[in-house]
């Protein structure tokens, strides 16, 4: 639609564009600067002032994933060209690779396994809730519940404490029923955690459904499962996406719970990048590139569902 | 196609009750059209109908079959909604295809099956959009081929046309009656709008309150109305319903005013009764000058409406409201009223139910 703007609507609509870019760039700073240090080689991750032109290498990454030490002395050439190409790249970052005194093989560092116990517990925690939360929110959304309101109040309040508040009884409860440093412990925790939420941004998502569509449905010779399935599910899909991202971020990054819940097999990446701040000679590199790849799932899945968001953030603003 | 029976339906929400002992049969081919107010219970006994509400207490059968403890889907019944209805995510071809998915036939019988609905109702150049690309009358055309398509019992209207501007009203009305012709569907249909249960019903039912207040032809309801409820609310301009009282000579409007009718009108009337005159403004006669069986009035106000006029004319402590051709009368202009006594009707102010005479 064409529309007339006068003077003054133009000088706002550029005012506020200058105002988001100024946001944007405080915004968008730290992460630029992350990404850029995990590129860097070591010795120009802390000059000042900031080295900005660089050539850049993988070095930071192929550490982030070894033990490593400290090289006394400069690599011999032989030893150099016959290293396998990660291993160079940690040559080239000053250190070399701790190897199994009897195999010789390479220790890999605890990066790729905390990493990877991430993905699970997020992923698996996030489609918990989420699939728990949608058929939560229909239910309430569509049925008389006794003491509904009640029950929605009870599952908001679960919400009202800070969750670090009942970290000792909960620790103390895991070690009691040996879900300490379990996958499932952890996805019962966030699972948990989230629930809540999802059932009450559901509940919006679905109120917003007419219930003719399923009613329609039901005339039309369905019965209500498959109603739920084939037009309340379809239709709740910008919801189930907003709830998802949601859900995926707050268990993605979650730190005190996964720092107390768990040690060796099942701790998340979260704990282990700081950790890795204290211990000796911080190599800013390495926690840089740990911190880069730890934003990519979050910035992919949330760039694959952007459409979804987008209509998603901004529900109950449209009229029917 | 299917007979339609409701025998003693009564349905409770919490504690109020919204239908009140409900009987009404529904003939196969025949097209009723429920007509009340908002919150009369008319929308509730469609749906009790189709299976979308539960009935307290009564039977409904479709054909013999008692069918009120079955699910909407058992019924094999068809549903328009006022809001149409139409599944966002799904082409107008899924939309209509979609009853016939439910009984598992082959895709290329439903493609049949689609295309022909389609064409009775000319939307076969919209198949692939989604409903939301089409305007109001052609999602209500969807609406209807959907639930045309698998050639229902019984197919169920709640206030179909009654979300779309007047003009494609008028035309969708017409569409619909065509097709009711047609197809000769078993049809009950629900408004609030009185021009479309005469134009389009063969029978209506008209509810007030979660009770049936009359059930007839068009133009029984118009013509005999069963109370003041009916009479008031079927016709437009609203029937004229005045405090009389028969005397010997005529029916006394309060306030001295007399009207001189014939002896045979009201010595039938129970004097002992307060009584109401039922009358439509087409049978209010006015006249410029007197004659037996007029009395005297004067215009209080005019309404020009262009094909005809409405001429408010003050009768004792009352006001009739007259239709008659434009350009006629002035207003402060003497005129001589009375009444066409063939289509005066008499009520009995207290119980709204109609006097008739036993002849």
């Amino acid at each position: 639609m064409a529309e007339v703007k006068t003077k003054g609507e133009v000088i706002v609509n550029r005012a506020a564009i200058v105002a988001v870019m100024l946001a944007l760039v405080v915004m968008l700073t730290p992460i630029l600067w992350i990404t850029a240090t995990a590129f860097k080689p070591r010795n120009l991750a802390t000059t000042v002032p900031p080295t900005v032109m660089f050539e850049p290498t993988l070095s930071p990454f192929a550490k982030l994933f070894t033990k490593r030490s400290q090289l006394r002395e400069p690599v011999e050439q032989e030893v150099y060209d016959a290293a396998p190409w990660w291993e160079q790249l940690v040559f080239d970052g000053g250190e070399q690779v701790v190897r199994n005194k009897k195999t010789g093989e390479a220790t890999p560092s605890g990066f790729g396994g905390r990493y990877l116990n991430s993905l699970i517990v997020s992923i698996v925690s996030t489609v918990l809730a989420v699939s728990m939360g949608t058929i939560t929110a229909y239910g309430f959304s569509r049925f008389r519940v006794p003491g509904e309101q009640d029950w929605l109040f009870f599952i908001l309040s679960t919400r009202m404490l800070p969750p670090i508040v009942v970290a000792i009884p909960m620790f103390l409860m895991y070690r009691a029923v040996g879900l300490y440093d379990t996958h499932i412990g952890l996805i019962i925790l966030y699972t948990a955690f989230n629930l809540s939420f999802a059932v009450w941004i559901m509940k919006g998502f679905i109120d917003e459904i007419p219930r003719e569509y399923e009613e329609a449905a039901l005339v039309d010779g369905y019965t209500r499962l498959q109603a739920f399935f084939k037009i309340v599910l379809p239709e709740a899909l910008t919801g189930i996406a907003a709830t998802a991202v949601f859900c995926f971020i707050t268990a993605w990054n979650e730190y005190a719970f996964a720092l107390m819940m768990t040690s060796r097999n099942a701790q998340t990446a979260p704990p282990y990048i700081p950790s890795q701040v204290g211990s000796g000679l911080s190599d800013w590199t390495v926690i840089a590139s740990g911190t880069f790849l730890f934003l990519l799932p979050v910035a992919i899945f949330t760039f694959l569902l952007r459409n979804h968001l987008l209509r998603g953030m901004s529900f109950g603003a449209i009229r029917k | 196609m299917a007979r339609i029976e409701l025998r003693n339906i009564q349905k409770f929400f919490g504690a109020v009750q919204v239908l009140k002992d409900v009987n009404l049969t529904i003939e196969d081919g025949e097209f009723v059209v429920m007509l009340g107010q908002s919150g009369c219970g008319k929308t509730t006994t469609l749906r009790a109908i189709a299976g979308l509400e539960t009935v307290s207490t009564g039977t409904i059968s479709i054909d013999g079959r008692e069918v009120q403890d079955l699910r909407a889907a058992d019924r094999d019944i068809a549903f328009v909604f006022q809001s149409f209805s139409l599944y966002p995510h799904m082409t107008v071809q899924e939309n209509i295809a979609f009853p016939l998915r439910a009984v598992g036939m082959s895709q290329s019988s439903r493609d049949a099956a689609v295309k022909e609905v389609a064409k009775v109702l000319e939307i076969e150049r919209f198949l692939h959009r989604k409903p939301s690309a089409l305007s109001g009358g052609d999602m209500q055309r969807v609406a209807i081929g959907r639930a045309l398509v698998r050639r229902p019992k019984a197919l169920l209207m709640d206030e179909p046309i009654g979300a779309l501007d007047a003009k494609l009203r008028e035309q969708m009305r017409a569409e619909i009656k065509r097709l009711h012709i047609s197809r000769n569907s078993t049809s009950v249909y629900v408004t609030h709008d009185q021009i479309e249960a005469m134009s389009l019903a063969d029978r209506i039912v008209v509810m007030h309150a979660g009770l049936l207040q009359q059930v007839g032809t068009p133009e029984e309801v118009y013509n005999r109305p069963a109370n003041l409820f009916v009479a008031q609310f079927v016709g437009s301009p609203v029937m004229n319903v005045a405090e009389v009282a028969p005397q010997s000579d005529g029916l006394s409007f309060g306030s001295g005013a007399v009207l001189p009718v014939a002896p045979g009108l009201v010595s039938h009337l129970p004097a002992e009764r307060a009584l109401r005159l039922g009358i439509r403004p087409e049978a209010v006669v006015l006249s410029e000058s007197g004659a037996a069986g007029l009395l005297e009035s004067r215009i209080s106000n005019i309404e020009p409406l262009g094909s005809h006029e409405i001429v408010d004319v003050v009768l004792g402590s009352t006001t009739l409201r007259a239709r008659t051709e434009p350009g006629r009368l002035r207003t402060g202009a003497p005129v001589w009223v009375g009444i066409d006594t063939e289509r005066a009707h008499f009520f009995d102010a207290d119980s709204g139910m109609a006097l008739r005479r036993i002849a």
